[in-house]
């Protein structure tokens, strides 16, 4: 062990304080972390992180917001990790490592509609790229945002969802929950059903699908039902991760790796796989 | 050629360990391994003779754990410190082609793909390996089966040829010179004969293979194959290209470290995450996940197949899955079944 040790070893954090931690819903928040010298690496929409709180565990999170001076994490509650992470005040010393996978084809959505399909937490990767499009409005067409959540109490990024999105020019948020609720008087339905009822144009589309592996499953199905092309859909996995760089080896869905080789993929390249996710 | 009389391989072993970690294979009651040579261990215990040890020697570059960075918190404040990447010199000694073959797959692994593996890098370039060219195949050997000449141990810097009273001794790379060089007062020079072709009892067809499994991922033969595997992960462990690692943390108070260590994929916990969802759920798809990633991923991603035959788990399984009963099978089912 030593003070100038250079060996760059990709699997040692670095250090970052968490600045903000907003809480989205019963179970999810979103931290905020930066460091004195800023950002600890830059990210683009879709790609990965890996963070730590350090006696307990490090976990794969998606970055839901690269800000000018901080990044965002938007974290469920789940596990012994997030439990910890959950428990953490404003100004906590954290580990990042990153960024990891290839994040969203951000140039070849260029001139197209957007169309966002997003369930619970799967919105916090889809954001990043909402963010960036609404950031870059002028070179996307019209952006339609479908999101769902068990309740209104789950819906993650309210204030952007019910405020700041809708009134973002030629945009539209459809959000649904699971089961009626008092007070909500928007839809009531699964996120696929509701799909297809607002059933999208495929026209110079391109759809970007993130959720639970069920929803992403019949969601698929919507697709294809709808018209879509492989080419014109895109989802982003998540699975079990260690490493990072490709090397520790239960993140692969057939030969490719999902923190390397994706965790974005379109349909043509998901269905060469074998459908174990 | 030169040659190594074997009265001289304690004084050659010796004169290496001055200047590097040498390992060698051991015997140490049930277990054989590749160890460290040193004062302390008898030369009654050294196991060239013998085929494969029980453990190969992934360990030399890919230890079973190993301590990454070390941590210290106090209130909210954390602090990070690196553990500087093992780069001391080191020899193995008397390995056979499936397991410097199997280095090469590791080498793709920890060295290629966008990212090296930093303490992988370490130890492998401070590497020299000193193969041995294996003539009398066990009767569960079929490294032949998978591409591998066991007369000419890919990957290794010296070959040594088994020849009775002494061993020809074949530098095949610059740094296998380097080392002959240091050694010329051990060595002897004299033409030997090199052995001949290795007779195999096991063998088994490659031919197609990957390719085949390509289109095989549905199959309900996988359900049959994995029916007797009790998922207990030996196979995992004694495969000399298994690489699959687990990174976890030990905490003491306000201190730790954080620590990679071997994994097997034959675990459910491998692919468990935390919101419940595993993608491989039951044992049959670890299983085929298992064969497949040696079988057709590996290949697909690095040109190379991820079993060299070595018979290893084939010998040690304890309920009898057989790699090579497997590919048979594999390759005698109709494809289109699903």
């Amino acid at each position: 062990m030593s003070d100038n040790c250079n060996c760059q070893n990709p699997l040692v954090p670095s250090i970052v304080k968490v600045v903000d931690i907003i809480e989205e819903t019963p179970d999810v928040k979103t931290f905020y972390v930066t460091s004195d010298n800023g950002i600890p690496f830059k990210v683009m929409p879709g790609q990965l992180a890996m963070v730590s709180l350090l006696p307990v565990g490090e976990g794969m999170f998606s970055v839901s917001w690269q800000a000018d001076d901080h990044l965002e994490f938007a974290i469920r509650r789940v596990g012994v990790l997030t439990d910890a992470l959950h428990d953490i005040e404003i100004g906590q010393e954290i580990g990042v490592r990153g960024p990891y996978g290839n994040g969203f084809p951000v140039e070849k959505c260029e001139g197209k509609n957007m169309l966002f399909i997003g369930g619970g937490i799967g919105l916090a990767p889809l954001r990043s790229l909402i963010k960036y499009c609404f950031k870059h409005r002028e070179k996307y067409g019209s952006i339609k945002i479908l999101y769902g959540a068990r309740s209104v109490a789950d819906l993650c990024f309210k204030q952007e969802l019910f405020e700041e999105w809708p009134a973002q020019p030629d945009t539209q948020v459809f959000t649904t929950i699971d089961r009626p609720e008092e007070g909500w008087n928007g839809k009531v339905a699964f996120v696929p059903t509701y799909l297809e009822e607002i059933s999208p144009s495929p026209e110079n589309t391109i759809a970007v699908i993130c959720g639970p592996p069920i929803m992403i499953k019949l969601v698929l199905q919507s697709m294809e039902k709808m018209g879509f092309s492989d080419e014109q859909v895109i989802t982003t996995l998540e699975m079990r991760m260690k490493c990072g760089i490709g090397k520790c080896g239960r993140c692969n869905i057939g030969s490719e790796y999902i923190c390397l080789d994706g965790p974005v993929f379109d349909l043509v390249q998901l269905k060469k796989l074998p459908p174990e996710w | 050629m030169k040659t190594l009389a074997k009265t001289k391989i304690e004084a050659v072993l010796n004169q290496l360990a001055e200047k590097a970690e040498v390992y060698v294979p051991l015997k140490q009651g049930a277990i054989s391994s590749f160890g460290v040579w040193s004062a302390a261990v008898s030369g009654e215990n050294l196991a060239l003779e013998s085929l494969n040890t029980l453990m190969s020697p992934k360990s030399v570059v890919l230890p079973q754990t190993e301590k990454m960075y070390t941590f210290a918190t106090s209130g909210q404040q954390a602090e990070v410190k690196e553990v500087c990447a093992d780069s001391g010199e080191r020899v193995i000694f008397g390995a056979r082609a499936c397991d410097t073959k199997s280095l090469n797959v590791l080498d793709e692994v920890f060295l290629t793909r966008g990212y090296e593996d930093a303490f992988y890098k370490a130890r492998r370039e401070k590497l020299t390996v000193i193969g041995r060219a294996c003539a009398q195949p066990g009767p569960h050997c079929f490294c032949s089966s998978m591409g591998v000449d066991p007369l000419e141990p890919a990957g290794a810097d010296v070959i040594l040829y088994d020849a009775g009273e002494e061993f020809g001794w074949e530098p095949v790379t610059e740094r296998g010179q380097a080392l002959t060089n240091q050694l010329n007062e051990f060595l002897g020079d004299r033409e030997l004969p090199k052995p001949s072709a290795a007779e195999f009892r096991t063998r088994v067809d490659i031919e197609g293979l990957p390719e085949k499994l390509n289109r095989m991922f549905a199959h309900p033969v996988w359900e049959e194959l994995a029916a007797k595997c009790m998922n207990c992960g030996i196979c995992t462990y004694l495969c000399p290209g298994c690489y699959c690692f687990d990174i976890q943390v030990k905490t003491r108070g306000q201190e730790g470290y954080r620590f990679r260590c071997w994994d097997s994929c034959m675990y459910p916990e491998y692919t468990q995450m935390a919101g419940g969802h595993n993608p491989r759920q039951s044992k049959h798809e670890r299983f085929r996940n298992r064969f497949l990633h040696k079988l057709e991923f590996i290949h697909e991603r690095y040109g190379t197949l991820g079993c060299t035959g070595c018979g290893r788990c084939v010998v040690m399984c304890p309920n009898g899955v057989n790699i090579v009963s497997i590919i048979n099978r594999l390759r005698e089912v109709d494809v289109d079944v699903r």
